[in-house]
């Protein structure tokens, strides 16, 4: 059954942003406007304090690890234009790169798939889209979109790395030519999808359905099937789930999720795509799950504040 | 607190006075508030008194209410509620109706005096019409003036008698009352619904309107299809009109969900930014008027009425008008060409103010003072301008701190207390400043802090001061910023070790705080296209857990549950004002007016934060104020909600235990579907347990296909055959199953690796020297990355997938391993059709369609990521062993091999050219298979495990050849 393994006092001096855990779920990264981000060793119930890193001058909207396989990074952007990546060598945390390549908040920042190396996407309150690539020797690529979004971008997310038109065969043996794809969400009220073309990104797709800013967008992972989905939610309290079953991925078709009451500010995929989690204004968590016909259901809600769980249902799909 | 430099002088607060407007009286004695149920007129001089009522019977809101701008007609004012407008005479402290005027059939928008006729009063309404009343004969309006559509504001000229202007939606109407049927002019002066409308006060043509577009425009109405220009501003603005001093213009925008309110003074000659911001209400400006001013007084007082019930007087001085006339002398060369007109007229005052009956002695100081700005501002437009300017705009709501500023002797003091140490700081501005030089900095008494730290600090703001006046840049708030971080950062070290209730294993040092590049201040009325911050959230993180946080329980959003949370950040403008003492909760108006309640903890912390937005419970449980030197971790109410860590894997369709207990066997396939099946009963998947009871039916030797094509049909054409098996991944797919679905398309694997399987394309037939035969396929690179002792790191590496398990060559499945020459579609010549029936045969005899072999290939890419992540990398590597395209290529060093049989040059295990195995143990003489080691120096060495055993008793290779492995290779 669902079960809390731990609950983690931050200490934070103000209210939290973000909360993320890293690749293989053993450590717990926090920001809060507090202008800290803190790193928790969680490993068996347990709360560690590894790292309490101060360098933001305002608060600090979000987190991103790295893939492990390049080392433990962390990255952080903040209301102070800046985004910081964090590493850890020898124990100890310290600032690997610090990015101020825009002109307000940045709003939200989210690493790339590793089969692309260390690469990094920023969305900023300028409207424009930063990418940061690791090119070796403490050099950072970058490229930037500019206004990508009018008003402010809001939310970035990086495609699963699959090959386009994944049946496609390919010559084999060499390197699955990957395409660099993400979307991301802004204050237009539109959901944008970006692909990388002869080294240039280039918006592909233009999503519209929402009738306020687009608060968060998550591109759900793969298991291997052609079909992408995309999750994305405003503040008009919609949040609407984007499939696209065309391996030239021209064709969205959007559905409602549902419609809440206050605006929706966070989506995020569990790692199989089948699971959704929706928090926003109204301080609650739900879930929702894809039954075998295709629709969405609510199988949970986590209320908050009691820091309970009212039950989770366990819809388990084992009966046959 | 922060040295402003127009702060308002009065605040009063009328809590139950729940007043929707203001007027204030044309000699600026006294206000008339407009509740319900009274009418209150607040005496200005001593406006703390209580003010005196006028009850009302009435179930309707006042919409308007104005004095009689004519000092002869000083005592009386006009209101209106509902369709009726009644006419008030206030004398010697006690008021009452004397006059209704009654012909509108709706709502009464607005009603405006005439400027030039006492008796005059001009009323506009829903109801489409525009009535011109004289109040000597209230049975019915002189003038109608029919507009067809309803109008929401009506202004007289100030300059023109017969001219009245309204505005309908986004229309304004020019009117000239002697021809009332139809306007004189029709301006389309926005997209969306005008809220204000002001004319100029010295200029006949030229008026300014305000709208939910976002935008001020200014007019000359005889040239209704452009306007003059354009304020633009990220909410919409519900008022703006001009200032009786020239070029000012104040706004008030309409706060977006009513909280954000924005009082602001523009210059109209550079809408870039305004002039002043006026900070303290708490909520919505409901109006705002000027008091005209007082004989011999050079100050300006602006009367606001607020939502949050109180009433301010802001004082506004000839430095702050004088920000109105810009100070650059382009701008005013420009500004001056551009009012023409206006300076002629300023020219000849008592022309221009004989027909404003209206305070003349008002407007006579404003137009000496005028010119006089004027003056001031070509001669001197250096230094104290700009030295003053920055006084006025600069953010100091700092903690601890205070700034005195004096502009005259260009000088401040900042005095700080921290902790137990106080720091008091003289800057001296020199003449030249901000242009390349620097103020200069010294510490005077009764300063505490050591002289170590006293340099320490002085250079840091030297440093920082230059850096500034270099780009001829304001240093003010910076160095105060600086000063005040290394203070804080000070003091948090002397305190460290009481912190909080972890101790950092390695304290990460606190990093000096900068100043912020930010040049607005945090959650301010420039934030409005940043959005509202999260302060809940949950993310999915690592295979099986849910991360979630959410505002703490004792924080409550401050608003009705009803409305929805802000958009944008600039919401938390409303909370700017630090200086004050935030006003009681005025928790049983709450309801009824849609108050926005500050929080009230908000005083021990003069910096805005999202927190501020929510207001927090348990205000009985008051802390003391603790006195300076408090530790601020520990705070008494908590801020920070918990993080909650759920397991949730119960959820999901993959199940972590499976991963650990399912086997991949290809040598006895009945017995791992038996294993497996098990192993699935175990955590509950029956479904799973049924299908591997149907693999191991599928799997059955009997159902073997012949090679033959012509003995029977293939088991896979059979229904329960392929078919089966396609319907068993289709379902999985729908329940994103990717565990069943790796392991079904590893066990039924589509494409089984010939022995050549790279000339199968027809691509690179050479391609096949280059990659190790199938059944070692993924050589064990890590060989090459353990060499003599020397690197042993990287455990997160992606790459270290090692494995021994290899398949017996011996062994070969039925279901998948096929002959060599068996098939080679990249070859579209076959010189015998038996050859493609074969072939054809070969493709039906598959239980997994070949066609989507890719498809296949990423359910086990996808469920070898969930293994990594559940550290289960051996588990990973037998998965992806099945999968028809190799794993990334390896991207560190590769090494070749001289094959030790034929000498030539091969890669992996395998010489491409004698077929044999490339490598020999030097210790055992027999050729390596699995993983070796060897020394990069000598390039000797042999299977790892015999090379670990000899190493760790010699240093030298042992071949003989005198090379130090050890020490050589060590890189």
């Amino acid at each position: 059954m669902v079960s809390v393994i731990n609950t983690v006092d931050t200490s934070h001096e103000d209210m939290i942003h973000d909360a993320q855990m890293d690749y293989y779920g053993t450590r717990l990264a926090t920001c809060s406007s507090d202008r800290t981000v803190k790193i928790f060793d969680v490993r068996n119930g347990g709360q560690i304090l590894v790292a309490d890193l101060r360098g933001h001058e305002g608060p600090v909207w979000q987190v991103a690890w790295a893939h492990p396989m390049f080392g433990n990074i962390l990255a952080s952007c903040s209301y102070d234009r800046k985004v910081i990546i964090w590493k850890e060598e020898n124990g100890a945390w310290n600032k690997m790169y610090e990015y101020t390549g825009h002109e307000s908040s940045v709003n939200s920042v989210c690493w790339g798939p590793y089969e692309f190396g260390l690469i990094m996407a920023c969305g900023s309150s300028d409207g424009a889209i930063s990418l940061l690539t690791f090119t070796g020797d403490q050099q950072w690529d970058i490229k930037k979109i500019s206004n990508a979004h009018t008003i402010g971008c809001n939310a970035v997310s990086w495609a699963p790395a699959v090959v386009p038109g994944s049946l496609i065969d390919q010559p084999s043996g060499q390197k699955p030519n990957y395409v660099k794809r993400f979307v991301s969400g802004g204050c237009d009220n539109l959901v944008k999808l970006w692909k990388e073309e002869d080294g240039q990104w280039k918006e592909d797709q233009k999503l519209e359905a929402h009738s306020d800013w687009v608060r968060d967008v998550g591109w759900a992972p793969s298991i291997g099937l052609p079909t992408s989905t995309i999750a994305s939610c405003s503040q008009d309290g919609r949040v609407f789930i984007w499939t696209c079953d065309d391996p030239a991925g021209n064709t969205w078709n959007a559905k409602l999720l549902n419609k809440f009451n206050d605006v929706v500010w966070h989506v995020s995929w569990s790692i199989t795509g089948n699971i959704l989690a929706v928090s926003g204004g109204d301080n609650k968590v739900t879930l929702w799950k894809e039954s075998m016909d295709g629709q969405w259901a609510c199988i949970s809600d986590v209320s908050k504040g009691q820091g309970a769980v009212s039950t989770i249902t366990d819809t388990q799909q084992n009966e046959q | 607190m922060a040295a402003r430099w127009s702060s308002e002088n009065v605040v009063v607060e009328f809590r139950d006075a729940q007043a929707t407007t203001m007027s204030v009286d044309c000699l600026g004695y006294q206000a008339v508030l407009s509740g319900r149920r009274f009418l209150y007129i607040v005496n200005l001089e001593a406006p703390s008194e209580p003010p005196r009522k006028i009850s009302r019977q009435s179930k309707w809101d006042v919409g308007t209410v104005q004095w009689n701008p004519h000092k002869s007609e000083s005592h009386v004012f006009a209101a209106s509620s509902n369709q009726r407008v009644d006419l008030y005479s206030w004398r010697d402290g006690c008021g009452e109706v004397h006059t209704s005027l009654q012909g509108h059939t709706r709502v009464i928008s607005d009603l405006d005096w005439s400027w030039f006729e006492p008796e005059f009063l001009v009323t506009s309404s829903v109801d489409t019409y525009i009535y011109i009343w004289d109040t000597r004969d209230t049975r019915k309006p002189t003038v109608a003036l029919s507009a067809v559509a309803g109008a929401s504001q009506v202004k007289w000229n100030r300059k023109n008698q017969n001219l009245l202007a309204s505005s309908h939606d986004g229309d304004v109407r020019i009117w000239d009352k002697r021809k009332p049927n139809t306007a004189a002019e029709y301006v389309a002066a926005h997209l969306s619904k005008i809220h204000g409308l002001d004319w100029h006060p010295d200029n006949e043509f030229i008026l300014a309107t305000s709208s939910q577009d976002n935008s001020v425009r200014f007019w000359d109405y005889r040239q209704p299809r452009k306007y003059l220009n354009i304020l633009s501003c990220q909410v919409p603005v519900w008022k703006a009109r001009y200032t009786p001093f020239s070029n000012g213009l104040v706004t008030v925008m309409v706060p977006q969900l009513r909280r954000e309110n924005s009082l602001l003074l523009w210059s109209t000659l550079d809408l870039n930014s305004p002039v002043h911001a006026f900070v303290g209400h708490d909520d919505v400006v409901l109006e705002f008027q000027w008091r005209p001013q007082k004989e011999g007084s050079k100050d300006y007082q602006l009367v606001t009425w607020s939502r949050d019930q109180t009433l301010r007087i802001w004082k506004v001085d000839p430095q702050l008008q004088k920000l109105c006339v810009s100070d650059m002398v382009e701008d005013l060369m420009e500004g001056i060409s551009l009012n023409e007109e206006l300076e002629k007229s300023s020219q000849e005052p008592e022309i221009q103010h004989s027909v404003g009956p209206t305070a003349g002695n008002l407007q006579d100081q404003s137009i000496s003072l005028n010119s006089g700005g004027r003056q001031d501002s070509v001669v001197g437009s250096g230094l104290p301008q700009t030295l003053q300017q920055e006084f006025s705009l600069v953010n100091l709501q700092i903690r601890n701190v205070n700034v005195e500023m004096d502009a005259v002797n260009c000088s401040c003091v900042v005095s700080a207390h921290f902790g137990s140490h106080q720091v008091h700081l003289v800057v001296k501005f020199p003449a030249q400043y901000p242009n390349n030089a620097a103020p200069t900095f010294q510490f005077v008494s009764p300063t505490t802090i050591p002289s170590d730290m006293r340099i320490k600090i002085q250079k840091i703001l030297t440093d920082t001061s230059l850096q500034k006046v270099k780009r001829n840049q304001n240093c003010l708030e910076p160095c105060v910023r600086q000063l005040v971080s290394c203070l804080e950062s000070d003091m948090t070290q002397d305190d460290g070790p009481a912190t909080g209730p972890f101790v950092l294993s390695n304290p990460v040092t606190p990093a000096l705080p900068a100043f912020p590049r930010v040049t607005n201040t945090y959650g301010s009325y420039q934030d409005a296209n940043i959005p509202f911050p999260r302060t809940s959230g949950a993310r999915f993180c690592g295979t099986g857990c849910l991360v979630y946080f959410t505002r703490p329980i004792t924080m409550h959003r401050s608003v009705p549950p009803t409305e929805p949370t802000p958009r944008s950040l600039s919401a938390l403008s409303a909370y700017h004002s630090g200086v004050l003492t935030p006003m009681k909760m005025r928790s049983e108006s709450q309801s009824t007016l849609r108050l926005y309640s500050g929080s009230p903890t908000r005083s021990d912390k003069d910096t805005v934060s999202i927190s501020s937005f929510y207001y927090k419970e348990r205000k009985s449980r008051r802390f003391k104020t603790k006195r300076e030197g408090t530790d601020y971790s520990n705070r008494p109410i908590k801020l920070a909600g918990k993080v909650i860590i759920q397991e949730i894997s119960c959820l999901l369709p993959v199940h972590k235990a499976l991963g650990e207990s399912y086997i991949l066997n290809m040598n006895d396939i009945q017995e791992m579907c038996q294993k497996n099946a098990a192993a699935a009963l175990l955590v509950g998947r029956r479904d799973v347990a049924k299908v591997w009871a149907l693999a191991s039916a599928a799997t059955s030797q009997d159902l073997s296909p012949d090679p033959d094509p012509d003995t029977e049909t293939p088991w896979a054409r059979h229904p329960f055959g392929r078919h089966l098996l396609e319907t068993l991944l289709d379902h999985y797919s729908h329940m994103s199953d990717v565990q069943t679905l790796a392991m079904l398309c590893s066990v039924f694997r589509a494409q089984p690796p010939p022995q050549d399987s790279y000339s199968l394309y027809g691509h690179h037939p050479s391609r096949s020297s280059m990659f190790p035969p199938p059944h070692s396929r993924y050589p064990s690179y890590t060989s090459s990355s353990v060499t003599s002792g020397s690197c042993s790191s990287t455990s997160d590496s992606i790459n270290t997938t090692t494995w021994n398990t290899g398949r017996d060559p011996e062994h070969p499945n039925p279901w998948g391993e096929s002959s060599p020459d068996d098939y080679r579609y990249g070859n579209p010549c076959y010189t015998d059709p038996r050859e493609r029936e074969r072939e054809q045969h070969d493709m039906n005899k598959r239980l997994l369609d070949p066609a989507n072999t890719l498809q296949f290939d990423d359910f086990k890419k996808c469920y070898g990521e969930i293994l990594y992540r559940w550290r289960l990398r051996e588990k990973r590597a037998d998965v992806l062993k099945f999968a028809s395209c190799p794993p990334e290529p390896h991207k560190g060093i590769e090494f070749g091999v001289y094959c030790c049989n034929c000498r030539s040059q091969a890669r992996g295990t395998v010489c491409a050219v004698c077929k044999h195995l490339t490598f020999q143990c030097a210790i055992c003489h027999v050729a390596v298979r699995g993983s070796s080691n060897f020394c990069l120096s000598c390039g000797h060495g042999g299977h790892t495990s015999h090379m670990m055993d000899w190493f760790r008793r010699q240093d030298e290779c042992p071949t003989g050849c005198g090379c130090h492995c050890l020490l050589q290779s060590t890189f």
